[in-house]
């Protein structure tokens, strides 16, 4: 057996491991008796890895050093590339195992970030492993039960699969089955919709990859839904109501619309639904997002606005078991969420009160409209009554701008425009509950109206903020506005009134069309509308070596540019 | 001082002491060592029942209180309930008037023991109105009487009487107000944002339940009045205890029951509102819809109330009076709102709220020793006034 003794200048960070300390790192069982299959227990939960055995061919190699760089697969602060140096030399030497390369071993812990060795040897059998077959195990603890739903599926389909390695796969598990604490996200987390890593932090997802899209897919999508099937209902109230007649707007625009917002809701509604089958856990982290969190909401309220804008020409009069079925899910997840509020531990609201919550109570609302609209008496009520209770508490928190307030954006974001979307959803509620727009229905819709002002005056601090996409979310509260107004003007009827209408409603159609053209340039040129979903991949603990990683970071070319780096070189 | 401060943490069902208090008893250096001695020969034997006795005892006579009502209004000919009438009214009246006559003396006896310890124990009396918790249980004798009072068999609500006897009970809660409300937004150490907790609630269903008594009576304006001091109390109450600052007190883990408090004010607002304006129109309906909401919420969190279940305390006495209620809210809401679901509402709410208080005086007849704490729970106060004064 040769052996090759190569003088490399190791780096500092760079150390030769002992390849029978470490468990963790590939190393190559040379046929020595004593190692259990150590390459294949590191490898062999990676499902069609079975070319790349090479620990089973080399049976006559001696025990050799296999130095081995397993660095996160996102060296994103150490910038030295995906480095893959492989030295023979003739002895193992024992080190201490806190001087790996890796110097986040929670993160070996938490994902086998299994570097690929190239092993060259002399009699020249190159193994080289697919990268392909390593990228896809680092998602495992993203997909539901660890990775097994896929590989059942797999095994029902007909293809090999690898024997699970049930000793890394249940470490795997134990730490990812606990999403992170509301603390983390605050921690690793900024931005005005907590989706920046911070510079300190790590994602436990390789970072300059494209991700599987599904992973990519963040439950903000329904704001898409949120936004096109508001457009109908203003619409349909510009055609039907009688106070805008003299515009002469055909029922061609809300009938389109809502066809639109039907297939739209459809097609994210199925892909979501994939993502829980697939990726449950990421939901899990989806959910325990303080910002995330509010947009569970978004299906059932598109889908009350679906009800809410439905063409005459479709149907009039809609059943109320439909209203039943849509405002269960609110009221569980509303009893889970202001139940925390109230006594859930950390997550108290002068701590996370944040405008997303706005979506929260707008449920309320919405469902309090869409019954009384259908002649219910009662539930509306119910949920009027509860939406007010809590809302009075939200917009008081929101207002006070606490200093333990982590989640508040310093700057002016379109997230605000949520302020306008419980008070112009609840006028519109209560006065259809009383049967007229009375003085109890003229003061919150007042209070959307100044809030509308008080932002629409501040557009121009709006520039140069990153598109993403729950801006879609923001889009429906300015309808709402509309919408109010007309009603308003069905009460009041004079031409200060109409011209605000009008006024209102291009408004909004107009910004509902350039997010669209945005989101079509985003989808189909730029091609990054679903970037890596970073903020669901934040580590459970904060990294050891977080302040080394805020200097490389910081010293990397473009830091601050970092996601739209990394969203541009992805693809949809 | 310290060690005595741990061991009063450490036993569950003590009420903690804020630890503002430590400056002084170090300040004063040699005698903190003779309390220390002092209070570490003090057995439970030692300390006779004034001491260990405080106002979260009136939660037992604000449950028996708010039961006498409870069915004083079931058996109303003019409530409405198909199912329970039949019931309630094979139940001969003086298995009512015995009920009555329970709570009423049980509420004599409560009263009568903390007139003595006022007597003969008043730093312990001081240290409990200084106490966040404690200072709002000073509501609980008024609310107790004002609901014996309007569940009294006795007295029409227009005799003369029943509205001397209003009066004595409203004044003392209005001074109360006074004080407690003004300390709020006045006095630095007391300041809502640190002292608020759930029993808070208490000083505004104090308020709330004077304005419905009245409102009966037919004394409008003094409802009007006494019922807009509590709902604007509650508002600013509510905000604060959902937005849970981080400075402020928390509530021990035994004293969880009290959330249930969450329930009772809207219910009495409700009530309230509803004898003011005569019927229960959308602002009732919408307060009791509140509490049902809170209800949920609080029953489907058990995790909650795990720890303070685990020993019985005077605390689960707690569970009793917005349990009581809430079932009084929805009877008012079946009477008006007539149906099946109201109907079915009320029936479940009344029974709970009975199985639930029967089940407690059955467990505190099982465990008297239980009922008293060990210890005193303001001893350490009593201590640094002691060594201060």
């Amino acid at each position: 057996m040769e052996q090759t003794e190569l003088q490399v200048e190791i780096p500092s960070v760079l150390k030769q491991t002992s390849c029978q300390n470490i468990k963790d790192f590939d190393y190559v069982d040379y046929g020595n008796g004593n190692n259990p299959n150590p390459l294949e227990n590191a490898i062999s939960d990676k499902e069609s890895y079975g070319e790349s055995i090479a620990g089973s061919k080399i049976t006559k190699l001696e025990l050799q050093e296999v130095v081995i760089i397993s660095l996160p697969a996102s060296p994103s602060g150490l910038h030295i590339g995906q480095t893959k140096l492989v030295l023979h030399s003739e002895k193992c030497e024992n080190t201490d195992q806190n001087d790996t390369k890796n110097p986040y071993p929670q993160l070996a812990k938490q994902k086998k970030f299994h570097s690929q060795p190239i092993l060259v040897r002399e009699n020249g059998d190159r193994k080289v492993v697919h990268s392909e077959a390593i990228r896809d195990h680092r998602f495992d603890p993203f997909k539901t039960w660890s990775g097994r739903l896929e590989r059942q599926i797999s095994n029902l389909r007909g293809k090999p699969t690898q024997e699970p390695d049930i000793e890394a796969g249940a470490s795997q598990r134990e730490e990812i089955e606990e999403a992170p604490g509301v603390d983390r996200y605050f921690d690793a987390l900024e931005g005005p919709e907590l989706d920046t890593l911070r510079a300190t932090e790590v994602s436990v997802l390789p970072e300059d990859e494209k991700w599987p899209f599904l992973l990519r897919f963040p439950v903000n999508a329904f704001g898409i839904c949120l936004g096109v099937s508001s457009q109908a209902i203003l619409w349909k109230t510009l055609n039907t109501s009688p106070a805008m007649s003299f515009l002469h707007i055909s029922p061609m625009p809300n009938l389109i619309l809502w066809w639109a917002a039907l297939a739209l809701i459809l097609f994210v509604s199925f892909v979501y639904l994939l993502k829980i089958v697939f990726y449950f856990e990421a939901i899990k982290r989806e959910y325990h997002h303080p910002v995330r969190v509010n947009f569970f909401f978004a299906p059932w309220i598109a889908c009350m606005f679906m009800a809410l804008a439905v063409p005459p020409s479709i149907a009039v009069n809609l059943r109320p078991f439909i209203w039943y079925i849509l405002m269960t899910p609110i009221f569980i997840l509303e009893l889970k969420i202001y139940g925390q509020w109230m006594s859930g531990g950390q997550r108290r609201l002068s701590k996370v009160a944040n405008p997303s919550n706005h979506l929260s109570i707008v449920g309320n609302f919405v469902g309090a409209l869409l019954g009384a609209n259908m002649g219910l008496k009662e539930g509306p009520i119910f949920f009027f009554a509860v939406g007010l209770a809590h809302y009075i508490v939200l917009f008081v928190t929101l207002y006070q701008r606490l200093p333990t307030n982590a989640a508040l954006p310093k700057e002016l974001h379109p997230v605000f425009f949520l302020f306008v979307a419980a008070p112009s959803v609840a006028c519109m509620a209560w006065a259809k509950i009383q049967g007229d727009f009375d003085y109890a229905a003229r003061i919150p819709y007042f209070i959307a109206l100044f809030l509308y002002m008080s932002l629409a005056v501040r557009v121009n601090f709006f520039t140069g903020i990153r598109f993403s996409l729950a801006w879609w979310a923001y889009t429906f509260p300015m309808t709402g506005a509309s919408i109010a107004t007309i009603k308003y003007t069905m009460a009041v009827t004079n031409v200060v009134t109409r011209s605000l209408s009008v006024c209102l409603s291009a408004i909004s159609t107009f910004t509902v069309s350039t997010l669209l053209v945005y989101t079509i340039v985003h989808a189909f040129v730029l091609r990054d509308l679903f970037p890596n979903d970073i903020s669901i991949a934040i580590t459970r603990k904060k990294p050891k070596f977080s302040k080394m990683l805020s200097h490389f970071r910081s010293s990397s070319a473009d830091s601050k540019d970092f996601d739209s780096s990394i969203s541009k070189n992805s693809e949809i | 001082m310290a060690q005595n401060q741990r061991r009063f943490n450490v036993t569950n069902h003590q009420i903690p002491i804020p630890t503002l208090h430590q400056s002084t008893t170090n300040s004063t250096g040699t005698d903190t060592g003779t309390s220390t001695r002092a209070s570490k020969t003090a057995s439970s034997s030692d300390l006779s029942i004034l001491t260990r006795f405080h106002a979260g005892y009136f939660r037992i006579s604000l449950a028996l209180c708010s039961q006498a009502l409870l069915w004083k209004t079931l058996a109303e000919p003019t409530t409405d309930a198909r199912a329970l009438s039949s019931i309630v009214r094979t139940i001969p009246s003086f298995a009512f008037i015995l009920l009555w006559s329970i709570a009423l003396l049980t509420l004599l006896l409560l009263c009568l023991l903390y007139l003595v310890r006022c007597f003969l124990r008043f730093r312990s009396v001081r240290a409990e109105l200084a106490h966040h918790v404690g200072m709002n249980y000073l509501f609980a004798p008024w609310i107790s009487f004002l609901m014996l009072l309007q569940a009294t068999p006795f007295l029409q609500p227009d005799n003369r009487l029943y509205r001397i006897l209003w009066c004595a009970f409203s004044v003392p809660i209005v001074v109360l107000d006074v004080k407690i409300y003004g300390q709020w937004f006045t006095q630095g150490k007391r300041f809502l944002s640190m002292v608020a907790n759930p029993t808070s609630q208490i000083t505004v269903i104090g308020n709330l339940v004077g304005a419905h008594v009245a409102a009966q009576m037919g004394w409008k304006e003094s409802a009007v009045c006494m019922f807009s001091l509590g709902i604007t109390h509650y508002l600013v109450l509510f905000v604060t205890l959902y937005q849970r600052f981080l400075g402020s007190d928390s509530l021990p883990a035994m004293l969880r029951p009290v959330f249930f408090l969450f329930i009772a004010a809207p219910s009495t607002a409700s009530l309230a509102w509803d004898s003011i304006s005569s019927s229960f129109d959308t602002g009732c309906k919408m307060l009791f819809f509140l509490s049902l909401f809170l209800f949920a919420s609080l029953v489907s969190r058990p995790a909650l109330f795990k720890r303070s279940m685990r020993r019985f305390s005077v605390a689960w006495w707690a569970y009793s009076f917005p349990l009581t209620i809430l079932a009084l809210a929805a009877t008012e809401y079946a009477q008006d709102v007539k149906g099946v679901i109201p109907n079915v509402l009320m029936l479940v709410l009344s029974v709970l709220s009975v199985v639930v208080t029967l089940a407690l005086m059955v467990f505190t007849a099982l465990k008297t020793n239980d009922i008293l704490p060990h210890d005193d729970p303001f001893v350490c106060y009593n201590i640094a006034r002691g060594t201060s004064t």
